[in-house]
Order: C-alpha cells, then sequence, then structure tokens
C-alpha cells in the first residue's frame, strides 16, 4: 500500500495503483482528462491531466505516473487548473464549435469540461479556423467529423487492442492530424459502435442514432441484452414510449464496457411492425375479455417454452402443466455466428435457465410427435419451433394450439389462439446467461398495443393456481431452484454467479 | 574544409579519401577499438568514457557515460542507436562527420555498442541525406569486409551487426523515442516516458540512443585517455564541441571549438566577423530552438553549457546562426514557426494545436493585420505550451518565440502600429510566405 496526500487529503491504495484513479478516489471526481480509458493503453497525449508533484519542476500527467509513497499532490492549485483551463483551450482553438447540430450534445466531454474547467473568452476567430472533412461515414454504423475531434485516439487503440482489428489511425501531423481509416477500409467489426460510446465529442456518432433523439430528453433504464447467451449488462435509452439506443453498462464479471453492434440493434425489434398487439382466434381480432375461460380444460397436453423467455415464465409454464408434459422449445433453435469477445453462438438469452428447471429441448420431429401424440391442449410460449416445417404441420393438425408471443411468425401462423406477449423492453424478469449467472432486466417502456407481461398472461391460464405477483412468484422460484438464502427479488448488481464461480466481488 | 585548431573531431575533415578504410586506418582508425577489444571489459569502457565527461551533442547534454549506465545490468537484449537524423535548423555538423569521417563514427558507434552489451547497431540517417547514405553504407560495408562487424570481430567474440537505417525527413523522428518508433515501422512520433528507451525502447527492449558526435568522440577519448579529453573545456562542459555557423561573418561553416571558448573571440578571431557592410544583430547559438541572443548579449557569454544557460539560452545542437542588423526578426519567426507547425506530430494538444496558432498569429502580423493584444495573446499561447508536453519540440517553438517578442519587441509593436518594419529588407513581400 502507498499513503499519499493529493489536495491535503490522506489516502492510502494499492501499490502500482495509478496516480489517476488515486485522484479520482481523493477528489470524489476523475480528473479533466479525454484520452484516458481504464480498458485502454494509456496514450497520455490529450495533457489535460496535469497535476503537480511535490518534487518534481514539471507538472506531470496523472495517468502516466504511478503512485510513490508520501507523494504530495496538488489537483486543483492556481498552477494546475490554470493549466487545464490553457489545455483546454488548445482543443477549442479547431473545433468547430457546432453543438446545436450535434449528436454529442449534452453528452460530450469538451461541453461538460469547459463548463468546469474552461470558462473563458474565445481568442480564436471562426473564420481562422482549421476546416477539416465533416460527416464522413466510415463503415455500416459509424459517422466520423474530423474538425469536432481532439484527437485522443481512443478510438484507434480500442481497434489495436480490444477488436484487434485496427481499422483506424491518425494521419498526417501538426494541426492536419485526424483520425481516419485506411483507403479502401471501412470501420467494419461486431464492436464498431463502442468507438462512438469512447469517443469523448462528437467526432464518432452513430448512423442509427445520429439525429433521432436530443440525448438530455433520454431517460435509462436497466437491462440485460437478450440477443445472445453472454447477457451483456445495457442502458435502454427511451422517451415516450420508444427505445432510441441500447448502451453497455459496466460489468466487469459479465461484459466490461463493451457490447457488440448486434445487440444494439435489438431495440428496433421492439417496434417491429409485426409485432402481435391484440388476442386473435384464427386470424380474428379478439379482446380478453372474450376468451374462453377454460382454454386448457382437459387431460395432460404439451407445454413448449422457449430459451427467449425468463426463469419467471419458464417456472410458471411448467407449473401451469402439471400433468402434461414440459418442453424446453426447438433444440438447436437460434444458434449463430460468434467471437471470442462477447457475442455468443447462442443467440439466446436464458438457455442455460431451460437447464436449471429442467426442461429438456427437442428436435423438431420429436416436437412434431409429441403435439401430435397429445389430445390435449399445446402452448407455445415464446420462440418459433414451427419454423421447422413438422412442427408446423403437426401445430395445425392439432385442433387446441396456443401461442404466447411477441412477433408474428410461422407458430403464431399455425396456432389456433394467439396470445400477444411482451418483449424484454416491456417486463421485468431473470435471465441466466451462459455461465449460469442470473441476472435481472427491468421494464423500459409501455407495451404494444393490448399485449401483457407474459407471467399475467400465463397465470390467467392457470386460473388462480399461480401467485399474484411476480414477486410473488420469484419468491416460489427461488424455492424451486433451491436458493432460499438468494432474493431474486434483488440480485446482485453485477448478477448472481453460479455457486463455485469466480465474481469480482464489490465495485 | 576544417576551420579548426583543435582535432578530435574534425582532424580528418580534410584528408583527401579521408572517408576510406585504408586511409582511416593509416590515419591510426580503429586502433581504439583493437585496443578495447583485446584489453578492456565493457565497464571499464562505460567508466572511461563516463570520466571523461562527454556530453550527448544531440542537444539535451546529457552525460553519455551516465545514460549507458541507465542499460539494467541484467538485460539479455540492448540495442543502439546512432542518431544522424541531424535536421534542427542552423545544424550541420554530423553531415560532416559521417560526410568526410565516416569510420570515425562507427569506430565510434562499435566501442559504444561494447560498452552497453548490443549486438544489433543501427545509423539512422535523416531521409533528405541521400549522398550520405550511401557513402555511409560503403563504410559500413568495408568494415565487414575488413571484419570490424559482423560476427567474432577481430578474434575477440565479440559479434555486432550494423544496419545503416534511413529515415523519412520528419524532424521529429530525431528525438529518441520518434526515431526507434520509426525504425519499428510506427508513426515517427516520440513516446510517453517513463519507461524510458534504456529500460524499454526499440522492441521494448534496453535501448541506447547516441548523437553522431557524441559517438564520434569515444575513439578519440580510448585513444588518449578521460584525463586528456578533459583537458579541453571547462570543468562542467569537457572537451571540444563542433560548431555549424550559417549567416554573414566572413568564415563560416563547421568548427571545433574547445568548450568555454569566449564567442567574442570566436566571433571575431575564427569566423572574422560579420562580411562588409553587415553589422551583428543577434546569434541564435544552439540551433533554431534556443533562445535568442541580441548582440550585446551574446558578446559576453563563453560557449558552453553553463555560460549559456546563465545566459538565459541553451548549447543545443551547436548549429550557430548570425542574424545581422538588415534582417527583420519578425520575418525570421514566421520562418521558423513554419518549421515547428509544419514538423509538430500532431500528438500532444498543447503543440499540435499552439504550433499552428503561434504561427497564424505571427503571420497574421507580418501580414500587417496584427491588432493591439496579439503580444499578449503569444504569450499567452506559449504559456498554453511550454513545459505541457510529451516531448519538448513545444517548447522548442516557445523558447525562440518568447526570445525574440522579449528581445526585439519593437520590430512586433511597429507591425501592430502598421509602420513599416524598423528593421531592414525582407526577403519576402509581407505576409506571402508559408
Amino acid at each position: 500500500m502507498a499513503k499519499l496526500t493529493i489536495d491535503g487529503k490522506e489516502i492510502e491504495v494499492p501499490d502500482g495503483t495509478s496516480l489517476f484513479d488515486a485522484c479520482r478516489e481523493a477528489r470524489g471526481e476523475p480528473l479533466p482528462h479525454f484520452c484516458y480509458h481504464p480498458d485502454l493503453s494509456i496514450a497520455g497525449v490529450c495533457r489535460l491531466c496535469q497535476v503537480e508533484v511535490e518534487g518534481m519542476p514539471k507538472l506531470t500527467i496523472a495517468c502516466n505516473t504511478g503512485v510513490r509513497d508520501g507523494m504530495v499532490v496538488s489537483t486543483r492549485n492556481e498552477r494546475v487548473t490554470q493549466a487545464a483551463q490553457q489545455i483546454l483551450e488548445m482543443h477549442l482553438i479547431n473545433h468547430p464549435v457546432d453543438c446545436p447540430i450535434c449528436d454529442q450534445a449534452g453528452e460530450c466531454g469538451l461541453q461538460n469540461q469547459y463548463m468546469k474547467y474552461g470558462l473563458y473568452d474565445s481568442e480564436v476567430e471562426i473564420a481562422d479556423k482549421v476546416n477539416k472533412a465533416k460527416a464522413q461515414v466510415i463503415g455500416p454504423h459509424v459517422i466520423l467529423d474530423k474538425e469536432r475531434c481532439v484527437l485522443c485516439s481512443r478510438c484507434v487503440r480500442f481497434c489495436d487492442e480490444v477488436t484487434g482489428t485496427s481499422e483506424m489511425g491518425i494521419f498526417n501531423r501538426g494541426n492536419r492530424a485526424e483520425i481516419g481509416t485506411a483507403p479502401g477500409v471501412e470501420l467494419d467489426n461486431n464492436y464498431s459502435l463502442n468507438t462512438v460510446d469512447i469517443c469523448p465529442v462528437g467526432a464518432l456518432t452513430s448512423r442509427d442514432f445520429r439525429f433521432q433523439k436530443r440525448v438530455w430528453m433520454l431517460k435509462a433504464a436497466n437491462s440485460i441484452c437478450p440477443g445472445c447467451a453472454t447477457g451483456c449488462n445495457v442502458r435502454l435509452d427511451h422517451e415516450a414510449g420508444r427505445l432510441y439506443r441500447i448502451k453497455p453498462r459496466y460489468n466487469p464479471d459479465v461484459n466490461g464496457r463493451w457490447m457488440c453492434d448486434r445487440g444494439r440493434m435489438l431495440y428496433k425489434a421492439v417496434h417491429d411492425e409485426n409485432r402481435l398487439l391484440d388476442p386473435a382466434r384464427g386470424g380474428q381480432t379478439l379482446r380478453w375479455a372474450e376468451l374462453d375461460t377454460d382454454l386448457l380444460a382437459g387431460d395432460g397436453g404439451l407445454f413448449v417454452t422457449s430459451a427467449h423467455q425468463s426463469l419467471e415464465e419458464m417456472f410458471l409454464l411448467k407449473k401451469l402443466a402439471a400433468g402434461g408434459t414440459v418442453c424446453g422449445g426447438l433444440a438447436g433453435s437460434d444458434t449463430g455466428d460468434s467471437d471470442e469477445l462477447l457475442l455468443n453462438a447462442d443467440h439466446t438469452p436464458n438457455r442455460q435457465g431451460l437447464g436449471l428447471l429442467d426442461l429438456p429441448e427437442m428436435n423438431g420431429a420429436a416436437l412434431a410427435e409429441a403435439i401430435s401424440g397429445t389430445t390435449g391442449p399445446v402452448v407455445v410460449h415464446g420462440g418459433n419451433p414451427a419454423g421447422e416445417d413438422v412442427v408446423a404441420a403437426a401445430l395445425r393438425g392439432h385442433g387446441r394450439t396456443v401461442y404466447i408471443g411477441s412477433h408474428d411468425n410461422e407458430t403464431a401462423q399455425a396456432c389456433n389462439l394467439v396470445l400477444p406477449g411482451a418483449v424484454w423492453a416491456e417486463k421485468a424478469g431473470i435471465f441466466a446467461n451462459r455461465d449460469g449467472r442470473l441476472q435481472a432486466f427491468s421494464q423500459s417502456v409501455a407495451r404494444a398495443g393490448s399485449s401483457r407481461e407474459d407471467w399475467r398472461i400465463l397465470a390467467e391460464l392457470a386460473g388462480g393456481e399461480v401467485p399474484g405477483s411476480l414477486r410473488a412468484v420469484r419468491e416460489e422460484l427461488a424455492e424451486a431452484l433451491d436458493l432460499t438464502e438468494v432474493n431474486l427479488n434483488k440480485l446482485p448488481a453485477r448478477g448472481l454467479a453460479p455457486v463455485g464461480a469466480t465474481s469480482g466481488g464489490e465495485d | 574544409m576544417s576551420n579548426s585548431q583543435y582535432n578530435i573531431l574534425s582532424s580528418r575533415f580534410d584528408r583527401t579519401d579521408g572517408h576510406k578504410l585504408p586511409v582511416y586506418e593509416a590515419d591510426g582508425g580503429y586502433k581504439a577499438l583493437k585496443m578495447v577489444l583485446s584489453s578492456m571489459q565493457p565497464a571499464e569502457v562505460r567508466d572511461t568514457v563516463k570520466e571523461s565527461g562527454l556530453r550527448g551533442r544531440g542537444g539535451a547534454g546529457f552525460p553519455t557515460g551516465v545514460k549507458w549506465g541507465f542499460v539494467p545490468p541484467d538485460a539479455d537484449e540492448v540495442y543502439f542507436f546512432v542518431n544522424a537524423d541531424e535536421s534542427e535548423p542552423g545544424t550541420f555538423k554530423d553531415r560532416y562527420l559521417l560526410d568526410y569521417d565516416p569510420h570515425g563514427t562507427i569506430e565510434g558507434t562499435i566501442i559504444s555498442c561494447f560498452a552497453v552489451g548490443d549486438r544489433l547497431a543501427f545509423i539512422y540517417i535523416r531521409g533528405e541525406f541521400g549522398w550520405l547514405i550511401d557513402r555511409v553504407q560503403a563504410a559500413v560495408d568495408e568494415a565487414y569486409a575488413a571484419g570490424y562487424l559482423g560476427k567474432n570481430i577481430l578474434g575477440s567474440g565479440y559479434d555486432l551487426e550494423m544496419i545503416v537505417h534511413k529515415g523519412a525527413g520528419a524532424y521529429i523522428c530525431g528525438e529518441e523515442t520518434g526515431l526507434i518508433n520509426s525504425v519499428e515501422g510506427r508513426k515517427g512520433q516520440p513516446r510517453i516516458k517513463p519507461p524510458f528507451p534504456a529500460v524499454a525502447g526499440f522492441l521494448n527492449k534496453p535501448t541506447i540512443v547516441n548523437n553522431v558526435e557524441s559517438v564520434a568522440s569515444v575513439p578519440w577519448i580510448i585513444n588518449n585517455g578521460p584525463e586528456a579529453y578533459k583537458k579541453f573545456g571547462t570543468e562542467k562542459s569537457c572537451g571540444t564541441k563542433l560548431f555549424s555557423v550559417s549567416g554573414p561573418v566572413k568564415k563560416p561553416g563547421v568548427y571545433e571549438i574547445p568548450l568555454g571558448l569566449p564567442f567574442r573571440e570566436f566571433f571575431h578571431d575564427w569566423l572574422g566577423g560579420m562580411v562588409d557592410g553587415e553589422e551583428l544583430k543577434a546569434v541564435i547559438v544552439g540551433g533554431s530552438s534556443v533562445p535568442v541572443l541580441p548582440a550585446a548579449e551574446v558578446m559576453n557569454v563563453n560557449l558552453d553549457y553553463e555560460s549559456l544557460a546563465n545566459a538565459g539560452t541553451m548549447l543545443g545542437s551547436g548549429g550557430m546562426i548570425i542574424i545581422p542588423e538588415s534582417c527583420d526578426m519578425v520575418e525570421l519567426i514566421q520562418v521558423l514557426m513554419h518549421f515547428y507547425y509544419d514538423e509538430s506530430c500532431g500528438q500532444c494538444t498543447p503543440c499540435r494545436e499552439g504550433t499552428g496558432w503561434l504561427h497564424k498569429l505571427v503571420k497574421k502580423l507580418r501580414g500587417g493585420e496584427g491588432t493591439a493584444g496579439d503580444l499578449d495573446l503569444l504569450e499567452h499561447v506559449c504559456q498554453g505550451m511550454a513545459g505541457l508536453t510529451i516531448c519538448p519540440l513545444s517548447d522548442a517553438a516557445v523558447m525562440p518565440m518568447r526570445s525574440f517578442i522579449d528581445k526585439f519587441r519593437p520590430e512586433f509593436e511597429a507591425l501592430i502600429q502598421e509602420t513599416a518594419p524598423v528593421a531592414g529588407s525582407s526577403r519576402w513581400p509581407r505576409g506571402e510566405q508559408e
């Protein structure tokens, strides 16, 4: 441990801590900075985090300085604040200050740091600024404005060090230096939008989010990405019932600070045209009140869930099936691309949940046989097993089929009764990711049309045999999973690691 | 060619075919190397050079032997670079050494490499020095053929390979870590320190980068001993130094002087004073990056590290620029500010933006568009650049800028008042050059 004094405050930090982190701890806020990023190598080029260390004649950048026992550091004296102000001024002299038309406005490092450390009058005429290319499309997801760039090199280091794809570089020198991609190269990797997240200014913006919404109007809800078994922790940015973008949320045990571009685009499905909005029988729209009360009357039956559903929903379906056959859905469905970083080949969020609740998946032929073999009702919850023709044929051949789902698909087409459920952003629940880590997601936007939370639909079908609140469902679920010590209604921030797995501890 | 009365470095500048190996050997060349390899340990060589007081001749003046001592003793691989990226405006000494006495530098390099335990050395030559690259390569080839390079040099068991590397014409690659990046195939820009190259440089291995003149001094020091070297110069500025003198003096050129020589004596007795019709106005003593001294001040300094530091300037690279009364100081600083604006690598914000801003402001002044606050603004910009960057290029722009305003303020003020320049004629019409 090293003991040091920062702004008169004594703190103790482990040896090897960077002075930048020690200052953050002592100050309660980070030093001004653009190029420093905890997950990237040190560039030391923005020069903003200069501090005064006793015994050193020059100011020194905190990001590239290790702590030493007995160090005495000033971060707020006149010399340091003046240097920060002047360096910030240097960052801004050739910046176009086009905030009114810039998507970054409201979450911009230049704006925020100017309000905190700048507040000087500009000495530069607009006409004197160095002009560079604006609105240059550099890849499928990212657009570049070279004038706004502060050349912190975070995007370059991200592509070099995290994805290893090295699409980005800094070209030319002096104040003609600019970020870009080499001729013929596009910023086209599955993590390209992370460069937009780490860009401290409006140089790299998302082509998808561009000009859609002013960021200060957005509200955020914590969620889990449903795109694959990794279960990246995300933040859903929404306003007035619409999702606008998905951003990664820090969880060192799962996704760190990153998420893939594919996952970011999943919000589009929430507002898709083919959402199921109303109950329907044989293509005829119904009201919920018009549904028969004895839909599931009769013995046995087949109850098919899917790896897309939450643990609570799987649990309820299994409960509902008492006496009938349960199935975890179509084996091997929704698998696809993967990479070594985050994207898992299993493109469902909760296949591990099927295992926890002992809900075996079936292949198409077996499932078709099970459907044809039952005289009781067939309830399909989520997924799209009728994507396989044999299953579709079996469903069509059966008299009493119910599909609870969010989107119109082959299964919805093949079933007699279709009940509109909610998508993940419209409800709360728990997924078990590829490692079996239990992670909770919460509702961010109102449900589309007259769709309902799935657990309520299931509870209603069960006719009073299930608990009357999600809270109570979770309590029963915990018992069923033998997790009596755990409160599923209040999972840890980083999720509940499966027994025996290592977790990073408190953060 | 040589104008020198001292002969540690420049004795062979006049020698016919002095760049050829047989001539070098006939002049006693490679004697020091033979002695080192046959009778000295690396530590002894390091101590000898440390004892001699030799300081880095590239500009910073850091003691060479001390720098060698920073290599960790247990290093398995060490790299050695000879910095021949000579591009400081006003400096043209290393090219003399390499042109007229390439084997002197090669011998010095081999001895230096032996001293630090290096097995692969690079001579990094500025890309614009096309003919020089050929000449040095030819000399290296000769040295290989004669067994001074390669495996088992002179039967000693010591191996050393040497590569002549051509730069691509960037001033910043003369900064040692920029040079290392450049050889590694990266963008030529300095690295953040720590780590220092002596600990982690080329390929993250301990690396020593020395100026041509520094290594070229080594054979003489070995042959004659550190005490003989220390007889030249002053207590803290030992030995001799090359000065490359340009400007309207009667005898410009490259001179080897004992450090501590009074400028007055150098100017009158060695350089012959100004050409007829010109008066001395100012001198940039050590390359364009050091503060300028007006005539009255420069006449009182001695040419050594300490005396020049006391006078508020630096010995630098020894690139001495003599400025006559007829020179427009604002024009001169515009040329210099264009240089630093053009050569800034663009990595650190204060330098990237500041060098461009300084150049823009000076250009505006010379264009007759200066306003009352501009001199204060220039100082403000300098303040935002000085001492805040990874490498000293930012300071190298600030030092001349500040000193020019400080020492020749009336010339700048005259432009703001929209009157004719107080100094003599300008080579370029106002505002027309870059």
